[in-house]
């Protein structure tokens, strides 16, 4: 007779479908998975600690380096803690340029996540399709900063300069075209039968489950929950736009991709709003050159595209920040994976892996 | 900077005295007088201790949470403060789980949702490290910050059986700040390599090298440290002035 015992394979960390250096130990029966055990930490480069020997203008291009993908958040959120922290009040541009900047970021982010997790289920146009997309998103982003991916470009109390002249103009004609290149890709994926087969029903989580593990961000919200961040605790200004949350019911790696889908367009439409009704004035605010924030502490977040940002800051009244700790939504979002995996195939982890969009160096940071 | 000199958390007391070490002087006015109203001023701190400015930053906000905890846990609590409208609440840590329970559960609370979990050093302290809880209602949108001080060596109850999500966070707290968790099922390293020596957040741990490496090794612990290492070795801070002088590089 044939015997039969437990295999245990180990994926990455030098995995294409892993987005990074994530490890996974799979103990497998067969092709099923009975445990999965991620290994994180390949990537940590020591912000926290890097950040409490810096000021706070200089921890801005660290925060750069967390989610590479998506800074502006980034920024943006760590922006808007020290200011929380010092009191200060930002004038109502920079507050609707940084929304106009969050918001193609979470484009541009999305765009990357279906451009790659299509190509981890095999298909490969899409992938071209949504960088050419992205690749406007980063001009505009060049035009206004310098930068395409590690921006640096807000500041404490603001932005570093207003932006550049016909910008708008440029970001009104990227919204123009961008419903049009959506339909490409749906298209492409959502009734698409190979991609049906790869994504419904893989993946599930409960929203109980999701809830409790501290998921965040689309996955979140593909489980049915509602919340985000930028309708439940608004921040810059966010709370002067309408925009829909779009939730799932399956809480499968399907829903997921809706889910992302659906917030392309919610970013559209709240840009689109913002260009309308951009006010006039001064984009920073009077700040000190030396940025003392008063001793205390604060805890900001922000709805990064992966999910729930957050930034703990304390003080201490010095011009360096006493203790700073970034809360990673891929971090904690990674923590469910095990759960989303078990029982699946081996084949079904990359699915889900890209459905849950990580990015390690915010991950491990 | 001799920042952690008082014992008591920094919310308690009065204005904070000006931050030792001199910084650099033009800024005092430039702070004062600026867009925050809530910064301490230099000049009133030493003058009136009696009658503290008040503080915008510091004032309470309702919370129903610190309301129930004072209800139920009065014991427990060891100090109530506020920053920036949020409420920090100083435990023992005694019956923590239990309060973290309470707080999940309760009808009107509902913080099904730890949103963070993380430490703090204070190396000067009695009890030098602190434990820091966030949960969040995802229901009713509530925050609070919950505060627990532990000594050196002691071990708090672990919270991954009233959240789950605090599985990974204690793991990093144990990695980097060497608390231990009573009863969290896997307390191992979770960003450093397994066989590291050292938990890397502590406040004396260095930033770079170790103190024999004369090359490597440097002690970083103040601003003026900072600004004399970059200006040291990367491009310093002249170009600043270079911009507003030439205009060449702006934009």
């Amino acid at each position: 007779m044939f015997r039969t015992e437990e295999m245990e394979i180990n994926m990455g960390p030098q995995h294409p479908s892993t987005h990074g250096v994530l490890r996974l130990k799979l103990q497998l029966d067969g092709e099923q998975i009975k445990e999965m055990r991620p290994v994180i930490g390949y990537l940590h480069r020591g912000v926290e600690k890097l950040s409490e020997h810096r000021t706070y203008a200089m921890i801005e291009p660290l925060t750069d380096r967390l989610d590479y993908v998506a800074a502006i958040s980034e920024n943006l959120g760590y922006c808007g803690a020290v200011e929380k922290l010092m009191g200060l009040q930002i004038p109502p541009r920079a507050q609707s340029i940084r929304v106009v900047l969050a918001e193609l970021q979470r484009i541009a982010s999305h765009l990357l996540w279906l451009g790659t997790h299509a190509l981890d289920l095999g298909a490969m146009t899409v992938f071209f399709y949504t960088f050419r997309e992205r690749e406007i998103i980063l001009d505009l982003f060049e035009a206004f900063c310098g930068a395409r991916l590690t921006y640096n470009s807000m500041r404490i109390g603001g932005l570093l300069e207003d932006v550049p002249r016909g910008w708008f103009e440029r970001v009104r004609h990227f919204l123009k075209i961008f419903p049009g290149r959506m339909k490409e890709y749906e298209d492409l994926l959502t009734v698409n039968r190979i991609f049906l087969g790869r994504t419904k029903g893989v993946g599930v989580l409960s929203a109980a489950d999701a809830i409790a593990y501290g998921v965040s961000g689309p996955p979140l919200r593909a489980s049915g929950v509602n919340y985000d961040v930028r309708k439940a605790l608004p921040y810059s200004s966010y709370d002067q736009f309408e925009f829909d949350v779009p939730l799932g019911s399956h809480g499968d790696t399907y829903d997921r991709y809706l889910v992302r889908m659906e917030e392309l367009r919610q970013s559209c439409r709240i840009i689109r709003q913002a260009l309308d009704r951009m006010p006039d004035g001064e984009v920073r605010a009077k700040v000190p050159k030396y940025i003392k924030p008063p001793a205390g502490e604060v805890y900001h977040v922000v709805e990064s595209p992966r999910g729930e940002q957050g930034f703990y800051i304390v003080s201490t009244g010095g011009e360096m920040p006493y203790r700073v700790r970034f809360r990673a939504p891929s971090f904690v979002n990674l923590q469910a994976l095990p759960l989303m995996c078990r029982a699946g195939l081996v084949a079904d982890v990359v699915a889900v892996i890209g459905s849950i969009d990580i990015v390690l160096g915010d991950c491990d940071r | 900077m001799a920042d952690d000199k008082d014992t008591k958390p920094p919310s308690a007391s009065p204005p904070p005295a000006p931050p030792a070490g001199g910084g650099p002087p033009p800024d005092r006015p430039a702070a004062a007088s600026g867009a925050t109203p809530g910064a301490p001023a230099a000049p009133a701190a030493p003058a009136a201790p009696a009658a503290p400015k008040p503080d915008p930053l510091k004032d309470p906000v309702p919370s129903r949470a610190v309301d129930l905890l004072k209800d139920h846990f009065a014991d427990q609590i060891l100090e109530v403060s506020y920053h920036a409208g949020m409420p920090i609440v100083v435990l023992r840590k005694e019956r923590v789980a239990e309060i973290a329970a309470f707080l999940r559960d309760q009808a009107d609370l509902r913080m099904d949702y730890l949103s963070n979990l993380t430490a703090v050093h204070w190396p000067k302290r009695e009890k030098p490290f602190e434990v820091v809880y966030h949960p969040f209602s995802t229901s009713l949108r509530h925050r609070l910050t919950l505060k627990v001080p532990l000594a050196e060596g002691e071990e708090t109850p672990s919270l991954c059986g009233v959240w789950p999500t605090a599985n990974w966070h204690e793991r990093e707290v144990f990695d980097l700040f060497g608390i231990r968790f009573a009863g969290h099922p896997d307390l191992t390293r979770i960003l450093m390599t397994d066989e590291w020596v050292g938990h890397p957040l502590r406040k004396d741990y260095p930033l770079e090298g170790n103190p024999g490496d004369h090359l490597q090794y440097r002690e970083v612990t103040t601003a003026e440290h900072v600004y004399k290492y970059e200006k040291a070795t990367i491009r310093g801070f002249g170009w600043k002035k270079e911009i507003e002088k030439t205009g060449v590089g702006r934009g």
